[in-house]
């Protein structure tokens, strides 16, 4: 408990971006998980005429057939972040599965495993879902999730694999080797810790692709528009020519809440690089380095 | 050489992938999509229709290698059948007549957010923890998480609909005869001036982030020690010392954003009604025309995979070690 409030503060302290970002992600998500308690109309229930600008009563307007923008908002960002969420963790279970095991095994293992991680990483993966989902018909949020998941695992795998490679031949690994130690305690007790942020950095990005990747999606009408998301608000809103009838608030609302969720966790997602390569860190806190960079070379003449 | 030879081998085994994938995709759907065509038709097409289509996708009677064999033969024959859409125009003629818009978007797109984002990411990463350091990546990183549908909207409503400083819709005027005149020629520039920009937008925090991880990572190097021992300026430092060498992982990036890139052309071109690729796909997905749409998904592989070629050779020039 201790040793975590530790970490958390050395975390945020002088570093605006997490904090930012650990703000809006907790922020959006404690919203949307209360959704029903926060937003009084039905999502689903028509409570005014249609396009009614924002106003007092309708907090962010109406949809084109008179339902609450800000209900449909917040209960669309349950199902968005849920599969966001759930695509990131397909994503990285199969990227540490397929690094690992290509790193540690090596030999026929590894270029079996590199062939086909190279084959699927030149792929462009948002064509891919696109036509995927649209053979398979308009997709729900779970085969959404799903269809990322398994199609985007493999930059993760093959940075997960290179880090494997350089534990791989440390001293520590060499020993419990020596020990007898079983292979699979060395791969979870000795390599997996130390590939945490790596792979939670790797779970981040591949959270804000998945939002990104779903709304894509579900803007080009492949998701199944009678579920409420982020994305298919947007499909909704632009099939019926929101802006060109002047109901911005329709297309800008879900909008901003793609944008400001995913950038919260861009900005994490950098401040977690920062912790596995100290080097990539900026902030004020460099001001002191410069300092004595700058005064130690110029004792040097190379100022 | 050996070097070229096995991207190029590997290069032609990613195309076979993609074939494989276009050929079984429609086989391992449930439901025949050629069935669903007929049906959605509702009997406004002629059997001989339904039949070339069959012929087409390559779901001729007999064994499944056989059809393999057939649908190999089209796609290097370059016959991809007619379109559902725009019936009986050919797959191929569509396709020719829009590639020139979307290769444009994009190829300019990348070069231009490219240029910028290795300067800016290496000046950052040379004055670390100033303040294009301290600012530019975290607004990038906000900036970049934007998806890019949501971008181009935002983009469209303001300065289309709203300030009406650009056009709202085609490549060029459409009044206009296309052909080499300035007039026609402005007009196109004209009208790239917002797709473009949202592409730059969306593709450049990558590159920043990518040339400054990479800087930081060469500027510990000895011989930036030694080149300012040498007593050598700082600019040449920063160019010719450490942005030569970060420029190397940057290069192999490439790998990772073409193919973002070209998904943002879908979007982009969809909002923007412009008549490349990615629009033809949209159109072609919302007519349910199967066959537009596997060459459309093949053609954006292809590009993928020459800007791939194209940046490995970048990095043969850039890296005297694979030229053994």
């Amino acid at each position: 408990m201790k040793v975590t409030i530790q970490f958390l503060k050395r975390f945020y302290t002088g570093n605006p971006a997490a904090i930012f970002g650990s703000l809006i992600v907790v922020a959006m998500l404690v919203m949307s998980a209360g959704a029903s308690v926060i937003a009084e109309n039905d999502p689903n229930k028509r409570v005014a005429r249609g396009h009614q600008p924002p106003s007092t009563e309708l907090l962010l307007g109406s949809t084109r057939s008179g339902k609450d923008v800000f209900s449909q908002v917040l209960h669309g960002g349950r199902i968005s972040l849920l599969v966001a969420f759930s695509a990131a963790v397909i994503t990285t279970v199969i990227a540490v599965c397929v690094g690992v095991s290509a790193g540690y095994f090596g030999g026929r293992v590894d270029e079996f495993l590199m062939a086909i991680t190279n084959v699927v990483l030149v792929f462009p993966q948002l064509p891919l879902l696109i036509i995927l989902a649209a053979f398979v018909g308009q997709v729900g949020p779970l085969m959404i999730a799903l269809i990322i998941g398994l199609s985007s695992w493999a930059w993760g795998a093959r940075v997960i694999r290179s880090q494997t490679l350089a534990i791989r031949n440390k001293e520590f690994v060499l020993a419990a080797e020596v020990m007898g130690e079983s292979r699979l305690r060395i791969i979870f007790v000795e390599i997996l810790p130390n590939l945490t942020s790596i792979v939670f950095g790797g779970a981040m990005g591949t959270c804000i692709y998945a939002l990104m990747a779903e709304a894509g999606l579900e803007f080009l009408g492949l998701g199944d528009p009678t579920i409420i998301t982020w994305g298919t608000m947007l499909f909704w809103a632009q099939s019926n020519s929101a802006f060109i009838v002047g109901a911005w608030w329709d297309i800008v609302i879900p909008g901003l809440a793609i944008a400001i969720f995913g950038g919260g966790l861009a900005l994490l997602n950098m401040s977690i690089d920062q912790i596995a390569n100290p080097k990539l860190r900026t902030g004020g806190y460099l001001n002191r380095w410069r300092e004595l960079k700058q005064q130690v070379d110029r004792k040097r003449g190379l100022a | 050489m050996g070097f070229i030879l096995r991207r190029l081998f590997f290069y032609l085994v990613a195309i076979f992938v993609a074939v494989t994938f276009n050929f079984l995709i429609p086989r391992l759907m449930p439901g025949d999509p050629i069935d669903a065509l007929f049906a959605s038709a509702q009997g406004r097409m002629p059997l001989e229709t339904l039949a070339a289509y069959k012929e087409m996708l390559g779901f001729v009677d007999g064994p499944l290698w056989d059809q393999y064999l057939a649908y190999l033969g089209s796609i290097l024959t370059w016959d991809l059948g007619p379109t559902i859409m725009l019936y009986p125009l050919p797959v191929s003629e569509l396709l020719a007549a829009k590639m020139p818009w979307t290769l444009g978007l994009a190829g300019m797109s990348t070069l231009i957010a490219v240029c910028i984002g290795i300067l800016v990411g290496t000046y950052a990463a040379y004055n670390l923890g100033g303040f294009t350091d301290r600012f530019v990546p975290g607004f990038w990183a906000f900036l970049g998480a934007m998806p890019q549908p949501v971008l181009a909207l935002f983009v469209f409503f303001l300065f289309a609909l709203r300030w009406q400083w650009f056009p709202l819709s085609y490549g060029a005027n459409p009044d206009l005869d296309p052909g080499w005149s300035i007039e026609y020629i402005k007009s196109i520039a004209h009208h790239a001036v917002l797709p473009l920009g949202c592409m730059i937008f969306g593709g450049i925090g990558a590159w920043i982030f990518n040339m400054r991880n990479a800087m930081i990572n060469v500027l510990g190097e000895d011989y930036i020690t030694m080149a300012k021992a040498k007593g050598l300026s700082n600019r040449r430092i920063m160019t010719h010392y450490a942005a030569r060498n970060a420029l190397l992982p940057v290069v192999t990036a490439v790998s990772m954003q073409v193919g973002f890139v070209m998904a943002g052309a879908i979007f982009i071109e969809t909002v923007f009604n412009y008549p490349g690729l990615g629009l033809l796909l949209f159109k072609a997905l919302a007519a349910r025309d199967y066959p537009t749409m596997q060459a459309c998904f093949f053609m954006i592989v292809v590009f993928v995979l020459v800007f791939n070629f194209i940046a490995d050779l970048l990095n043969l020039w850039l890296d005297p070690r694979l030229r053994k």
